[in-house]
This record gives C-alpha cells, sequence and structure tokens, in this order.
C-alpha cells in the first residue's frame, strides 16, 4: 500500500495562517490502511435479526475464541438497545467454527442484552451439528440468501447505520464499523476507533480514530479535545506534531490539499467544501 | 454478606502481591476475618511476603482434586487472628485451574470469611480469567507510569465487559518528589485517565521492600510509618469510612517548596 505524502496542517481562521508541516518518520510501520475489514455487528434484515459474525478466511490473522466473545461483549454493551427484550436472534457464524460450549457462551452473552439465540446459520458442518446438538435451529450454506456477499457490503457501507457507543474506549479495544461512530466518551490511548465514515469523539481522543477507512477521503474526525496518537483519514496518516500546544476548543480532522489538516470544529461546515475532483476539501475563500 | 474481591493491574511488578498481603493484614487488624487466596498459580508469592512459606502443607489445586478439605489447607497467620491463606500451587501450570474452580473455592470460602481476596497474576490469559471469575468488586493496582496505566486502562474495560462494575483504583510507588518535578504522572493524571474511583495513594518507599523481604506486611510491622497507614486507610475506606487522602506532597515539603506552592509556584 502506498502512503500519500504526510503533512498535518492547521487551518484556522480566513487568512492562510502558519502552517506547521511534519512528515512522518519513515520507519512508521503501517499495516493496509484500506481494507474490506469483517466485523461483528447486528443487523435486521425482514424483520429478522442477524448477529453476524466475521467470516474467518477474509481475516489477516485468525480470530481466536478469546478475542471473539471480548469483541462481541464490548460490541453488544456498548450499543444502543434497539431491540425488545426477549428478541430472538440468527446467529450468521460464517465459518467460524464452533462448539456446543461456545454457542452456549455466545447465548449467554445475548442473554445479558436480553436477547435470545434462536438460530445459528453456518457453512461449516461441525458447527451446523453442534448447534443442533445445543437444541438451536441451523441452517447451512445459506450465505447467499441473506444478501451478504461482498460486493453488497461494500455497497451497505456507507449505508450503515451510525453506531453509539457509549463508554470510553479504553486501552486494547479496537471499535469497528462499516459507517460513521458516535463515542460518547474518551478514546483512550491504546485505544482505536475504525470506521468507514465519520468519527465523533464527545470528548477527548488520545488514541487512535481511523475515518474513511473504506477509502472515503471525504470522511471527518471530530472531536472536543484532539490529544491523538495517530489519526488515519482513508490511505493518509498523522501524528499530533510535539510541539503544537492542545487546543481547548474542539477542533476537526479532514484531508485538505495538503494532507491531514486541524481546523476548529465550530466554523468547519461554513468555511469548507469537498472537491469531488481533487478528492480533498478546500477553504471556500 | 461477604465481600469477594480481586486485586489485578495486567502489568506485572506494579504491587498486586504487596497490596493484597497488607490489605489482609490491614482488614484482620480492624477484626474482620480475611481469607487471601493466590491466583497466581506456578508464580506463587504471596505465601513469601506473608511469611507464611514454610507452613504451607495443601494448595488450592489439593482441594480441587479432593486430597484434603478446604478447612486444612487454609494457611492461618499466627500473628493475626482471622487473616488464612489459601496458597496457589508453585509446580503445575495455570492450566489445571478453570475458572469454575475459582468459582468454586471462592464461594466456598465466602461462608466462612467477611473478604475475600484474589490476589491476580499479570497478563489477561486464562490466569486473569480465574481470578476474576468469582469476584464482585476488583482493586485496580497501578504505578503512575504511562505502560502501567496503559494495561490498567485495558483491564478495567476487561472487568467492565465481564459485568465487575465495582472497580477502585490504588496508586502504588509515587514518588512525589518526582511529580514535583514533573518527571513522573501525578495521581490526577492517572485518575483523569481511567476514571474509576480512588480508594488509595501508596508511596514509593523502601520500608516496603524491607518488610517484603522480611516476610512481614508492613502493617503488621513497623506500622507506624506513611506506607503503612495508607493501607490501613486503603482497608477504611474498604468498610465504608471516609478517611481524607494523605497529602504525599506536603510529607515531601521543605520549606522553600512551601513557599513556591503558596506564592503560586
Ligand atoms: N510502595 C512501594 N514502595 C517500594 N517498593 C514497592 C512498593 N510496592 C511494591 N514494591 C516492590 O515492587 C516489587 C513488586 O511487587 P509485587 O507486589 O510482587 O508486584 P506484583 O504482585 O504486581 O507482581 C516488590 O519487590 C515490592 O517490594
Ligand atoms: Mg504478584
Amino acid at each position: 500500500m502506498c502512503l500519500r505524502n504526510n503533512l498535518i496542517t492547521l487551518v484556522y481562521g480566513m487568512v492562510a495562517d502558519p502552517q506547521l508541516s511534519l512528515d512522518l518518520p519513515s520507519d512508521t510501520p503501517f499495516s493496509p490502511l484500506v481494507e474490506t475489514y469483517s466485523q461483528i455487528r447486528l443487523k435486521r434484515e425482514d424483520n429478522r435479526l442477524f448477529l453476524v459474525l466475521p467470516i474467518q478466511r477474509e481475516l489477516e490473522q485468525e480470530l481466536s475464541w478469546t478475542q471473539l466473545w471480548q469483541e462481541l461483549k464490548h460490541y453488544l454493551q456498548g450499543r444502543e438497545k434497539s431491540w425488545a427484550t426477549g428478541d430472538s436472534v440468527s446467529l450468521i457464524a460464517q465459518d467460524q467454527l464452533l462448539d456446543v460450549q461456545q454457542l452456549q457462551t455466545i447465548a449467554e452473552i445475548l442473554e445479558e442484552v436480553d436477547l435470545v439465540l434462536e438460530t445459528v446459520v453456518t457453512t461449516r458442518r461441525q458447527t451446523a451439528v453442534a448447534a443442533a446438538t445445543g437444541g438451536y435451529c441451523v441452517e447451512q450454506n445459506k450465505l447467499s440468501q441473506l444478501s451478504l456477499t461482498p460486493d453488497v457490503r461494500t455497497q451497505e457501507a456507507t449505508l450503515a447505520e451510525p453506531l453509539y457507543f457509549n463508554q470510553t474506549v479504553r486501552s486494547g479495544v479496537e471499535l469497528r464499523h462499516e459507517g460513521t461512530i458516535i463515542i460518547f466518551g474518551d478514546i483512550n490511548p491504546g485505544g482505536m476507533a475504525i470506521s468507514a465514515g465519520d468519527i465523533f469523539v464527545w470528548g477527548r481522543l488520545r488514541g487512535m480514530a481511523h475515518a474513511g477507512a473504506k477509502g472515503n477521503r471525504q470522511s471527518r474526525i471530530v472531536t472536543l479535545q484532539m490529544d491523538f496518537t495517530q489519526l488515519r483519514i482513508a490511505d493518509s496518516v498523522a501524528r499530533y506534531p510535539k510541539f503544537l500546544p492542545k487546543s481547548a476548543e474542539p477542533e476537526i480532522a479532514f484531508i485538505s490539499e495538503e494532507g491531514i489538516s486541524l481546523a476548529k470544529a465550530m466554523d468547519f461546515a461554513k468555511t469548507h467544501e469537498f472537491s469531488e475532483l481533487k478528492a480533498v476539501w478546500l477553504d471556500r475563500q | 454478606m461477604s465481600r469477594i474481591i480481586v486485586v489485578t493491574s495486567g502489568k506485572g511488578g506494579v504491587g498486586k502481591t504487596t497490596v493484597t498481603s497488607n490489605l489482609g493484614a490491614a482488614l484482620a487488624k480492624v477484626n474482620r476475618k480475611v481469607a487471601l487466596l493466590d491466583a497466581d498459580f506456578g508464580l506463587r508469592n504471596l505465601d513469601l511476603l506473608l511469611g507464611l512459606e514454610e507452613r504451607v502443607v495443601y494448595t488450592a489445586l489439593d482441594v480441587l482434586a479432593g486430597d484434603c478439605r478446604l478447612a486444612q489447607a487454609l494457611v492461618k497467620d499466627k500473628r493475626l487472628n482471622g487473616l488464612v491463606l489459601l496458597p496457589a500451587a508453585q509446580n503445575r501450570n495455570k492450566e489445571a485451574v478453570s475458572p469454575d474452580d475459582m468459582k468454586k473455592i471462592a464461594t466456598a470460602l465466602a461462608k466462612g470469611y467477611d473478604y475475600i481476596i484474589v490476589d491476580c497474576p499479570a497478563g489477561i490469559e486464562l490466569g486473569f480469567r480465574n481470578a476474576i471469575s468469582a469476584a464482585k468488586e476488583a482493586l485496580i493496582v497501578t504505578t503512575p507510569e504511562i505502560a502501567a496505566v496503559r494495561d490498567a486502562d485495558r483491564v478495567i474495560g476487561l472487568l467492565e465487559a465481564e459485568g465487575i462494575h465495582k472497580i477502585s483504583l490504588i496508586v502504588n510507588r509515587v514518588k512525589p518528589k518526582m511529580v514535583e518535578d514533573n518527571k513522573m504522572m501525578s495521581v490526577d493524571d492517572v485518575l483523569e485517565l481511567l476514571a474509576v474511583p480512588l480508594i488509595g495513594v501508596i508511596p514509593d518507599d523502601e520500608r516496603v521492600i524491607v518488610a517484603t523481604n522480611k516476610g512481614e506486611p508492613l502493617v503488621i510491622g513497623d506500622h507506624d510509618c506513611l506506607p503503612a497507614n495508607s493501607f490501613m486507610n486503603i482497608a477504611k475506606r474498604l468498610e465504608g469510612e471516609k478517611v481524607p487522602f494523605i497529602d504525599l506532597m506536603s510529607e515531601n515539603d521543605n520549606i522553600l517548596s512551601r513557599l513556591r506552592r503558596i506564592f503560586g509556584g
């Protein structure tokens, strides 16, 4: 993956302010930035509630069971409750290998948020057998019917509903969502939010945020206080310049002609517009 | 109702075992019945810090295997009435125990003791899950260092996901002089980041190390010193008493630095 030449620019006020630029050291290791990630998500289709697990073979690293249940817990408990108590859920287990015990654990995690595991949809025979043993309804190999094929999922990216996360993203937590993420809390150092759309942090951004993770350069990151270790928008990366004092005001990060830039969040909508042609935000002046 | 409390941190060497032993002794001093549960299988040393090493006969594993009764395995502290230790096995690995096993033991202990305090191993793997499985509350121990605080943050997240929401913070090994010189995070910095209630601040003090080497918790031996008082205060706060925090900064004061502070320096 080729990274753009990375600068961080400050855009304050109408006049061209002194621009601080900072090149990234070349030895910074990067994982591919624009990825088609698969992740855990809850979605409604035809009035059925689906809990979709990541597809193991599409993941770069194997997702261990421990990681899976931890992510599942975080995902469900951080979510705004958009379902009724006792709603039944179909688990789209994809190609994940799950035994009876593990299915039971998933059922318990769902129970904690008042959901009932009813059906298991899987492409693996062993998982189907385990599900049947555990007393769940089983659907094998019916993935195509669920319109969850890769192309459709990419299109969905822009359509995914915003994710409200009602707590601080603590160290070690990676919050991923195929739409805009709204965090009511901080992102702590070591914590990460990755969104295909915009990211709003109603608190301090001290960890990492990656907006437009599927390549949308129009994506923005807004926070009450910028104090990040690293910011990414689409395929651009920026670090917080060491010599830059923290602003007391909410700020917005976006891609300008100079790379990732920061500006006062307050005025941004009035002062900037996105140029489809150049694929950057331009000052209206 | 007895309280099952896990002492945990994520990072190793920040003072979990030191806190567990002193807190156990401190609670026993205020006439509580306390069972300390060493969950650091393979790397146990709670018995060492308590000076009970040579009296260990059975371990938690023997209890689980049915080789002895729970009461037989408990090592009583002769210096303090009401304080007992259930040692971890030294020779076998962590995989020998499951979260359910730990729950069984802690629940059984809860019938006879006011406090069950679990000394958690470092890390967030199975040993951690074992240690937290029975706990209803947690004490997070951290030092004012970036790496320790970050691990503490991670552990708080995991505890919350496990449904343990009663979490308090102990900041250990604070060096007032370094904080004053801006070379160390202050307790406020740590609190601001972790956002859980503070229950104790313990200064970095060589008397803690001396006590460790003697196998005698500070609150039993050299009990009239600042770090020993800090441990006693944590016990009192657990008991619901409102104890003001000792101003470590003033301990470190000489007239000059006090003047500086008064004049806004
Ligand atoms: N407040 C303190 N002042 C000085 N030394 C301390 C203090 N707290 C702990 N130590 C020392 O730090 C080391 C590690 O402590 P320990 O309790 O074994 O950590 P953990 O159980 O978290 O691995 C020990 O040698 C102990 O004596
Ligand atoms: Mg220890």
